[in-house]
């Protein structure tokens, strides 16, 4: 990001983290600096978050992933005081302050019922690309409710549905549906209030919003790179640190 | 000689066991099949096998008692009964001090309180996670690139468990690989694998009196890992019946064999044969 008078952001990068997340972190950056075409040495602070944010050795500071949710999700939505990051393993509600502070977070890190994981594993017994995952499952006529709350039992569950001839996009959205219920419980939980925020990388498929307006009643709003979202708010964390690092070194000298 | 069969269908495996009563009571065959995706027809082959392992008709038996998930598919059943009170039967009768049983199938688990006559006292159940199930060992197995069989003997070998953040089923798939890209050994990411479950089902299981002598039953107490591990979390030996697996369709037969007797007793018993319907 940069910042003049106002931060924007000038490129980005992605790359799959896998085992070694320093290479990882080291290609991605990469990307956003070709992308905003400048040098590395043009990079005056570097933030890092997620789960992986001790292991990057180049970074000047490591943020939660929780905090840098807040920040990026307030920056992309500043009237929406509720987040939801459903992310490959992990969902998160977090209720924030009118100034993108973290006044309260439940997650679910310990059962891949609510997670991206649980719609990656149905999908590859469906046979459909994850991609597609959200235009069928919008395409639903009959939902078909999952009544497992595990991710592995419900396996079997999607296979009794295959065999009795229900619809791929009606089975998509049943578990579309069992995750909004999911999030619904860990909103309530953080005091859900007006509007949404959805963030992570499910929240680009249409039938998890969906899902949520239905099941949930409430707005939803994903932000253009709604899985960018946490690094963005790393970035501007990153910014402010700046700021204040040049204000102590003007004042010092 | 009073005939009756016991079968017992299960989220993944069907098991039957044909006992009879001629003054005292004997278990005379077992039969064990994969419940599949046809469960009458795996309650058919199941209780035909065990006739004929028996060296009987199926005609000659007298009542048919269905347990487990699928019992109301059972075709030619006479009765059904909940799992839970025909492994406290089974238990009873196999294990007579037995106050507890830890019944740990393919796809949910219990922990069953029993009174000294096998009924059932009170009862825990786990049916809405994979952890503590064989489905979740057999993901274990799967990922460790080894036969469900071997996980158990492997596991016992290990001396420096591995630590799980999780046992969720899916996420543990991604703890063994990582441990395993770690240069971990199998037996110790199993020998933690088993812990971390044992650990999980205790903790369930104390949800109600958790007396001694406490009685193993389920396909995952042919399982010597688990059983060592959750003696271990337990800091008590568990009491394993060569027929822990057959420990539901004891219990539903021995229920069958109860039925025949009433039926003597009050005269009602006309000597028509349980089977009917393609038997």
């Amino acid at each position: 990001m940069q910042e003049n008078d106002s931060p924007r952001v000038i490129g980005k990068g992605r790359a799959r983290s896998g085992v070694n997340v320093d290479e990882a972190a080291s290609q991605a950056l990469q990307q956003a600096l070709n992308d905003a075409v400048i040098n590395r040495s043009g990079l005056e602070y570097i933030s890092c978050t997620g789960f992986g944010r001790y292991g990057v050795s180049f970074r000047d500071i490591q943020v939660t992933e929780i905090t840098t949710a807040a920040r990026g999700a307030h920056f992309a939505n500043p009237t929406s005081t509720t987040i939801l990051d459903i992310g490959g393993q992990c969902t998160r509600a977090i209720g924030i302050t009118e100034t993108g502070k973290v006044k309260h977070f439940k997650s679910n890190d310990k059962c891949a019922a609510g997670s991206g994981m649980f719609i990656q594993r149905a999908a590859k017994y469906l046979e459909i690309p994850l991609e597609q995952v959200g235009e069928l499952s919008l395409q639903a006529s009959h939902p078909q409710p999952i009544s497992s709350v595990c991710a592995v039992l419900a396996e079997s569950e999607i296979i009794n549905h295959v065999s009795a001839g229900v619809t791929v996009a009606d089975i998509l959205r049943g578990i579309h549906e069992s995750l909004a219920d999911r999030a619904g419980s860990l909103l309530k939980r953080v005091e859900m209030k007006g509007d949404l925020t959805l963030i992570g990388g499910v929240a680009k498929q249409a039938g998890i919003v969906k899902a949520i307006e239905d099941r949930l009643k409430v707005r939803v709003y994903v932000p253009r790179d709604c899985d960018f979202v946490c690094a963005l708010g790393a970035a501007l964390l990153g910014l402010k640190r700046l700021a204040s690092k040049i204000a102590v070194a003007a004042e010092a000298s | 000689m009073r005939l009756a069969s016991g079968v017992d269908v299960g989220s993944t495996q069907t098991k039957a066991v044909v006992m009879s009563d001629n003054g005292g009571i004997n278990i005379l065959a077992r039969a064990l099949v994969d419940t599949g995706a046809n469960v009458q027809r795996a309650a058919e082959r199941a209780f035909d096998k065990c006739c004929a392992e028996a060296g009987i008709q199926t005609g000659d038996v007298g009542f048919v008692v269905g347990t487990g998930y699928g019992r109301y598919k059972i075709a030619f059943g006479n009765a059904q009964m909940t799992e839970i009170s025909c492994h406290a039967k089974g238990a009873g009768f196999l294990c007579p001090s037995t106050r507890t049983v830890i019944d740990m199938g393919g796809q949910d688990s219990k922990a069953i309180s029993v009174g000294a006559n096998g009924e059932v006292l009170d009862f825990v159940m786990n049916d809405k996670c994979a952890a503590g199930t064989g489905r979740f060992l057999a993901n274990a197995a799967e990922v460790m690139g080894i036969s469900l069989d071997e996980i158990g003997p492997l596991s016992l070998k290990g001396k420096y468990p591995v630590k799980l953040a999780t046992v969720c089923t899916v996420f543990v798939e991604s703890d063994i690989l990582s441990y395993l890209a770690q240069g971990k050994k199998g037996e110790d990411i199993l020998n933690g694998v088993h812990l971390a479950i044992a650990k999980r089902t205790v903790s369930l299981a104390r949800r109600i009196n958790l007396e001694p002598e406490i009685t193993m039953t389920g396909g995952v107490a042919r399982n010597c890992g688990m059983v060592h591990a959750l003696e271990e979390v337990l800091a008590r030996k568990l009491q394993i019946s060569p027929d822990a697996h057959f420990m539901g369709a004891v219990g539903a037969a021995l229920f069958a064999l109860e039925k025949l007797d009433r039926s003597f007793e009050f005269g009602t018993w006309k000597g028509q044969h349980a089977t009917s319907g393609g038997h």
